[in-house]
C-alpha cells in the first residue's frame, strides 16, 4: 500500500523539528537540512533510525547519498521508492 | 591592503622550529611554575606522536627529574604502545611508570556495557575471541551529509563484518569506551596531585578544533603545548626534539578498540598531510578555488569540504566549552 505523501512529509517534518530543536517555521519541504546545519552526524544516524522504525524501510550503504536526505522532499521521495520496493 | 600569502602546499611548514620550541618551553615554564605554582609535569605517554612530542617538550622545559611519564595500558591496548612509550622515556632520561587500568575499567563496566551494545547489532559477536571497532567511511568528507558510523567485527579467522551503527548502540559504545580516556585522566591527576605537578594535555590542533577528544578525558589537562599546532608541525617538532624514529614512523591509531584502527578511518577521513593544508585554507579564509588549484581538487569539492569543517567545528563546540556558570549576574 502506497504511503500518502503529505502524511509522510508531515511525519518527517515533525521529527526534524522535535529532534533538531529548530524553529518550525524555518523548516520547509525544500530546506537543505544538512547544508543549513539542522543536523550533525548524530542527528543523521537518529534520522535514519527514525525512518526505519516509522516507515518500516531498511537503509543500505548505497542509500546514504545527499540526493536521498538533503530535504524533506528528498526524504519523502526516498521513502516512497523504498516502500515500493 | 591584505598581506596574506598565496596558498601553497608548504604554507603550513614552520620556518624556524627551534624558535617555536623555545617559545613553547618558555611559556610552559611561566604557566606551570609561576602561574599555577606547580613544580613539574605529568604526561600520559601512549607511544603516539602527540604525547611523545609533549613529553620531549616538558623534559626540556622542567628537566627530566621534574617530569613523570605514565603508561596507561588496558586489555585492548596494542603492546607496541607500551614498548614505544618505554623507549621514549629512556631516550629523554625521564622516569616512567606503568598503571594498568583494565581493573578500573572493568569496575566501571566499560567492556560489559560496550559489548552489550555490540551484541545487539551482531548477536554472534564473542568478545573473548572476536575484535571490534567503529569508524566512518572516507567517501563522506566531500559530501554535504555528515559521516555515518559503522560497526566492524572480526572473528578469530579474520572474517570481517560491518553494519551501519544504529543511534542507541553508537551512543552506548562511545559512552562506554570513553571510560578509558577519563580513567586515564583520573590517574594522571592522582600522580600530579601527589607530586604537586601539572597535567600536560596532549591534543593537537585538529583534535581540539574538530572535537576528536573525550571531554574531561584526553581533552583535559592544565596546559596543552601542541594544542595550536597542525600535525605536520608536530612531526617537525618531533624530528627537531629527537623523538625516536619508530614513533615518528608509526601510523596514528586510536588504540581504543580491540581491532586495529587508524585515526583516519575512525574520524578524520583524510590523511594528515592533506587535512592540515585544507584546514589551513579553511580557517584562514582562502577561497575554495585557490585551495583547489594547489591541492589538485575541484572548487566544488573543496567548498563541500569547508562546509564539512564548519559543521564539525560548530557541532563540537560543546566539547571545548567549560561549564557555563554566568546565569546569575548579581
Amino acid at each position: 500500500m502506497a504511503i500518502d505523501t503529505a502524511t509522510t512529509k508531515e511525519k518527517i517534518r515533525n521529527y526534524i523539528v522535535q529532534s533538531s530543536h529548530a524553529d518550525a517555521d524555518k523548516i520547509k519541504d525544500e530546506s537543505m537540512i544538512f547544508r543549513e546545519g539542522f543536523f550533525d552526524s548524530m542527528g543523521f544516524i537518529m534520522l535514519i533510525t527514525f525512518l526505519e522504525e516509522e516507515f518500516g524501510i531498511k537503509t543500505v550503504d548505497s542509500d546514504l547519498i545527499e540526493e536521498n536526505f538533503e530535504s524533506i522532499n528528498a526524504i519523502s521521495e526516498f521513502i516512497q521508492r523504498k516502500s515500493q520496493n | 591592503m591584505s598581506t596574506r600569502k598565496l596558498f601553497a602546499k608548504d604554507i603550513i611548514l614552520l620556518e624556524n622550529v627551534e624558535a617555536v620550541v623555545n617559545n613553547i618551553i618558555e611559556q610552559m615554564r611561566e604557566d606551570v611554575l609561576q602561574r599555577f605554582k606547580r613544580n613539574g609535569a605529568v604526561v600520559g605517554i601512549s607511544g603516539g606522536i602527540d604525547s611523545s612530542v609533549c613529553f620531549a617538550l616538558v623534559a626540556r622545559a622542567f628537566g627530566p627529574e621534574k617530569v613523570l611519564g605514565v603508561i596507561l595500558p588496558e586489555k585492548d591496548s596494542s603492546p607496541d604502545s607500551e614498548m614505544f612509550a618505554k623507549e621514549l622515556a629512556a631516550k629523554f632520561g625521564v622516569r616512567a611508570i606503568k598503571e594498568e587500568i583494565t581493573g578500573a575499567l572493568s569496575g566501571f563496566g566499560c567492556y560489559e556495557r560496550r559489548d552489550e551494545a555490540v551484541k545487539r547489532v551482531f548477536p554472534e559477536y564473542d568478545p573473548s575471541t572476536w575484535k571490534m571497532k567503529i569508524g566512518v567511511r572516507q567517501s563522506g568528507l566531500f559530501s554535504n551529509l555528515p559521516p555515518i558510523f559503522y560497526l566492524t567485527i572480526i572473528d578469530p579467522e579474520g572474517n570481517v563484518k560491518d553494519k551501519i551503527l544504529p543511534a542507541r548502540e553508537y551512543l552506548q559504545i562511545v559512552a562506554a569506551s570513553n571510560f578509558k580516556q577519563r580513567t586515564r585522566m583520573s590517574m594522571l591527576y592522582y600522580h600530579a596531585e601527589a607530586l604537586h605537578y601539572a597535567v600536560i594535555g596532549t591534543p593537537n590542533k585538529h583534535e581540539q578544533e574538530q572535537g576528536f577528544f573525550v571531554k574531561y578525558g584526553d581533552g583535559a589537562g592544565d596546559v596543552m603545548p601542541i594544542g595550536n599546532l597542525y600535525k605536520t608541525q608536530v612531526y617537525q617538532l618531533a624530528e627537531y626534539l629527537g623523538v625516536p624514529k619508530g614513533i615518528i614512523e608509526r601510523t596514528p591509531t586510536t588504540d581504543t578498540y580491540s581491532a586495529e584502527q587508524t585515526q583516519e578511518e575512525f574520524f578524520y577521513q583524510l590523511p594528515f598531510h592533506l587535512m592540515d593544508r585544507f584546514w589551513y585554507g579553511f580557517e584562514n579564509g582562502y577561497p575554495p578555488a585557490e585551495v583547489a588549484a594547489v591541492m589538485d581538487e575541484t572548487a566544488d569539492r573543496v567548498e563541500s569540504l569547508f562546509r564539512n569543517f564548519e559543521r564539525k567545528r560548530n557541532t563540537t563546540e560543546y566539547l571545548r566549552m567549560p561549564p557555563i556558570r554566568d546565569y546569575y549576574q548579581g
